[in-house]
């Protein structure tokens, strides 16, 4: 290990034949730590209402007003008849159109809670809308099925990004 | 009728988890020295024109590295761009290529990918920046990945026609196997389908050898008129002429639920094959397409695929995979070279090793082991995201 490079992993020879080898004057690497870490003033622009109105427990889609599709996560432009959209309250409610159970995380999202392994992608035909929305459902994997009737329900913990301020639940029945 | 290119020479590194020997643009230089020896050229001094085909900023932590990898073969002050589309990057290059010479804004253009996929980050990682190419409010956020987006696209496929976990563990058996007969692929493997359905969970219904690599690796074509590679290429009469004769794109929405109904399929491939196969004169594709190299970024996903393409109907590509209609000795050898599953995938590279694949394969000129006997015309699909993107690029030998 270098006493000069702290970020310094390793050098090594590269293997390669002493004469035919056309970079045999370059065999010799060096690898280093980088890291790069960025923070961003980061608008949710037009979402944001939607994000709002999560923490008021309200689940808000848009309405295209032109042709009265109904989108969940909303767009603020239909994009079918590039009219800007309406928001529309919808009750939270909706069933699982499909799903995947995920046994590997990314290394971190914006929330700080790290995601315990396997948890559960769901996406939901909201009842009203039209599109289906992705998040999380919090169940065992073995108990989701094409159909379940799931329900928003909203967080009271702090979260980094809002999108957190919910997830599913199997509606009990 | 515009003038198609010719694919006037090709080069690649080999490709690997890592090659820990070399930057991007010791393996970009790698591939482009290879490309040169291919066309019998000793410099770059009369190709015209650059392009250089990558993904990620953020793998590399570089910036404008197009302008870098110009600047390091020699091909300043010639003109140069970059062409980024997530997953169809490097065929969307090829495209890009293909409209500059069909165009008559130059008659020679040297198309160059690479990408640094390997082990530069961790698999976590890796995943996460990918998961930067998803819609971030929305699912990147709640913990996607394209794993678990394309594992709830193939659930969606099972519901609705039948097909089974067994069926697309025969892509990953079958594209490993192939993988074999090919010097430069990363992970040729012998396996069972059993093998597939034993390994680790990663987002059910997908496994782990389900899953495509993460790959080093880079790989240049030549595009060029015919009378450009006549006159510049020594080595250009030596084999029949292999022509870039049609190219097909189609978009959809960045959001699977966005799509909903069409939740099972890929509607921009669907799109860009129409198209190409207008361009192309095909009118049944099965039939009139000899060899393709797929998007098998996840086995089931070549299933999608040969329904999308027109290779099986809606629906039968499940059954018509496990019957091994795709397989080297069936009706259409899809993913010869091993596909992503098997060769690798390095990013910008992964649509210009595929489009290797093919001309080598209408020259005749792969392993005996691998080679499509009496291929004329060959196809490859690549695409980006879960098919927000996607390129179908057609090449026929003419001789």
């Amino acid at each position: 290990m270098s006493d000069k490079v702290s970020s310094q992993i390793d050098v090594a020879t590269i293997d390669g034949d002493a004469v035919t080898d056309p970079w045999r004057e370059f065999r010799l690497v060096e690898r280093i730590t980088l890291e790069l870490s960025q923070s961003y003033k980061y608008s949710l622009g037009k979402y944001s209402r939607f994000f709002i109105e999560l923490e008021n427990r309200r689940f808000l889609a848009t309405r295209c007003e032109a042709c009265g599709k109904v989108y969940a996560p909303p767009r603020p432009l239909c994009p079918a008849c590039l009219q800007p959209t309406a928001w529309t309250e919808l009750s939270g409610e909706g069933a699982v159109e499909t799903w995947s159970a995920l046994h590997f995380s990314p290394a971190s999202n914006a929330d700080a809670r790290a995601l315990e392994t396997p948890y559960v992608l769901v996406y939901v035909l909201l009842d009203g809308a039209d599109t289906l929305f992705p998040h999380l459902l919090k169940t065992p994997p073995d108990q989701v099925r094409r159909g379940l009737r799931v329900r928003v329900v909203y967080s009271d913990e702090p979260v980094r990004h809002p999108i957190h301020l919910m997830y599913f639940v199997p509606i009990s029945t | 009728m515009p003038k198609h290119p010719v694919i006037a020479a090709v080069g690649s590194t080999a490709i690997s988890s890592e090659h820990r020997g070399s930057n991007a643009r010791d393996l970009m230089t790698e591939a482009v020295l290879d490309c040169l020896a291919d066309a019998g050229l000793d410099d770059l001094s009369a190709v015209e024109h650059g392009l250089a085909s990558y993904e990620s900023d953020h793998f590399n932590l570089q910036m404008t590295l197009g302008a870098i990898l110009q600047d390091t073969i020699g091909l300043t002050p010639k003109p140069g761009l970059r062409i980024e589309g997530g997953g169809a990057t490097g065929a969307l290059a090829l495209r890009t290529a293909w409209a500059h010479v069909v165009s008559g804004l130059c008659d020679s253009i040297l198309v160059y990918g690479v990408e640094k996929n390997g082990r530069g980050v961790s698999s976590r990682t890796a995943n996460q920046l990918f998961a930067l190419s998803a819609d971030v409010d929305w699912e990147m956020m709640i913990g996607g990945t394209y794993t678990g987006f394309y594992a709830a696209m193939i659930r969606a496929h099972m519901a609705a026609f039948g097909t089974t976990e067994e069926q697309f563990a025969h892509v990953a058996v079958r594209n490993r196997r192939n993988a074999g007969f090919n010097p430069i692929a990363q992970k040729p493997m012998d396996i069972s389908v059993d093998d597939v359905l034993a390994s680790l969970p990663i987002a059910e219904p997908y496994k782990l050898l389900d899953c495509s690599l993460l790959s080093d690796g880079a790989a240049c074509i030549l595009l060029a008129t015919e009378d450009w590679a006549s006159a510049h290429c020594p080595r250009f009469r030596q084999r029949p002429p292999v022509y870039f004769s049609a190219s097909g794109c189609g978009s959809d929405t960045m959001r699977l639920g966005d799509r909903y109904p069409h939740i099972t399929n890929f509607r921009a491939k669907q799109a860009a094959a129409r198209q190409a196969y207008q361009m192309a004169g095909i009118k049944e594709p099965l039939a009139e397409i000899d060899v393709a190299e797929l998007y098998d970024s996840y086995s089931g996903v070549e299933i999608q695929a040969v329904e999308d393409l027109g290779f099986a109907a809606a629906g039968a590509g499940g059954p018509a995979v496990a019957v091994g209609a795709f397989d080297l000795d069936g009706d259409l050898p899809v993913n010869t070279s091993g596909g992503l599953l098997g060769r690798g995938a390095p990013v910008g590279a992964t649509g210009i090793l595929q489009a290797i694949e093919v001309a080598q394969q209408l020259w005749e000129s792969v392993d005996a082991r691998r080679q499509v006997e009496g291929a004329r015309r060959g196809l490859t699909d690549t695409h980006a995201g879960i098919a927000s993107i996607s390129v179908v690029n057609i090449f026929e030998r003419r001789d």
